[in-house]
């Protein structure tokens, strides 16, 4: 990769990152439970970004939450916030970002395989978060899946649906034009 | 913003502010772990020491407490569980749920375990500055092999001057959305969409121009490495976290 080419994926992570920490804070009320978009954009950040970029940036997303800058959900931080009953959403990001950027790479980036990788991405979160969720409050899997799992996920099929679109109109906003710029 | 405040730098010259930002890293990193072995005497011991910084740094925790709202309601939840799963000797029971003394003892322990973390965490990004907090990550990551710690900091720090912005340009779509009756729509795809498109497409813009003015300013990763300011009592702080985190493990 050229360098300009870095320096523009460097400002995308780096925007990514931000917009991972403002998607825990940005609600959209539908039913009883409000979405919150952070999935949303960790699954775009793998589809947008690319694997590489896409873990860099959920990495440092989530180590500048260990070091102390409140970007967890609800303006929280701290090793204690990853270690938490909730810590295991948070740890599967990162193999998640991985798989929806492969999915969607090796599927061609079209609409349907962006839904496929998105779907997978979503599926390791749950895998990770749930089984944390049980053992950190010692409930049966029933339990755990009812408060894990079942309440979010018409809201995540709603937001696969609409992650898969708005990459289909970012993509060519995003593109990076190497032919444009001659290092 | 103000729920992106609630936790973090404020000015102060307490004696946490001046220490240097790697020694309060390593600490709050080496307290949290140690304090998974810790019993309930250990654990006072820290919730003093914690208390005692607060009052140095003229921090008012309880008028803060509404914010930890949420996590104060996880740590319920977690205790009730605690006590409801544990088998031992029954408290008493409910519709056939009985709550145990090992379980109530084992969920408070866990319960205060967490808090005293939370409470250690906050009181490091209220004490620390974002940019010497950029630093330290960058001194922290240079001995890791293949993480290129200097972009790391560089992002770290677009990252936190890309945060207030998308907020502020995450509220003029919703409003502008708002005037335009957007929000009586019951499609909960096209209002994810309708909010998200505008957002994402104003803020990759300035993300471009961005990375255009840094590139016209001959921007490059071969950068001077941060200065760091000893306030002089590392050594002694060091030796007092040592002490604290044997405490944790031992008692």
């Amino acid at each position: 990769m050229n360098k300009p080419n870095q320096l523009r994926m460097t400002v995308y992570a780096a925007l990514f990152v931000a917009l991972i920490a403002i998607g825990a804070f940005i609600h959209i009320p539908i039913g009883p439970i409000p979405i919150v978009l952070q999935n949303m954009f960790v699954l775009l950040a793998g589809i947008i970004l690319g694997p590489v970029w896409g873990l860099a940036c959920v990495a440092i997303y989530l180590f500048i939450g260990i070091c102390g800058l409140p970007v967890f959900s609800g303006g929280h931080s701290g090793i204690g916030w990853i270690l938490g009953p909730t810590g295991g959403y948070l740890i599967a990001y990162l193999p998640a970002v991985v798989a929806t950027a492969s999915i969607s790479k090796i599927l061609g980036q079209k609409f349907s395989g962006n839904v496929i990788a998105m779907v997978a991405g979503s599926v390791i979160i749950y895998a990770l978060g749930v089984p944390w969720l049980k053992f950190a409050f010692s409930m049966t899997w029933t339990k755990a899946f009812a408060a894990g799992m079942y309440p979010f996920i018409i809201g995540d099929c709603v937001k696969v649906i609409a992650a898969a679109m708005i990459a289909r109109m970012l993509k060519p906003v995003v593109t990076l034009q190497p032919q444009n710029k001659t290092a | 913003m103000a729920e992106l405040t609630l936790f973090t730098y404020r000015k102060g010259d307490s004696l946490l502010h001046l220490l240097d930002v790697r020694c309060k890293f390593i600490l709050l990193c080496l307290t949290s772990i140690c304090i998974f072995k810790a019993h309930f005497s250990s654990v006072f011991l820290f919730i003093f020491v914690l208390i005692f910084f607060f009052i140095n740094c003229r921090i008012n925790l309880l008028k803060n407490l509404s914010g930890l709202a949420f996590f104060l309601l996880l740590l319920v939840l977690m205790f009730i569980s605690r006590s409801v799963a544990l088998p031992g000797d029954p408290v008493f029971t409910l519709f056939d749920i009985s709550v145990t003394k090992q379980g109530m003892t084992d969920g408070a322990l866990m319960v205060s375990r967490f808090f005293t973390i939370m409470m250690a965490g906050i009181l490091f990004s209220i004490t620390t500055r974002p940019a010497s907090l950029k630093n330290a990550i960058q001194w922290l990551l240079k001995p890791v092999p293949f993480v290129p710690e200097k972009r790391v900091a560089v992002m770290v720090s677009l990252a936190l001057t890309f945060l207030p912005l998308i907020l502020r340009q995450a509220n003029q779509v919703s409003d502008a959305q708002k005037a335009r009756l957007g929000n009586l729509n019951k499609n909960p795809v096209k209002k994810i969409v309708r909010l998200s498109i505008p957002l994402l497409k104003k803020t990759f813009v300035s993300a471009d121009n961005l990375a255009f003015a840094m590139e016209a300013r001959c921007y490059d990763e071969d950068r001077t490495d941060p200065e760091f300011h000893l306030s002089g009592k590392e050594g002694l702080f060091f030796i007092g976290g040592l002490v604290l985190s044997a405490c944790l493990v031992l008692y």
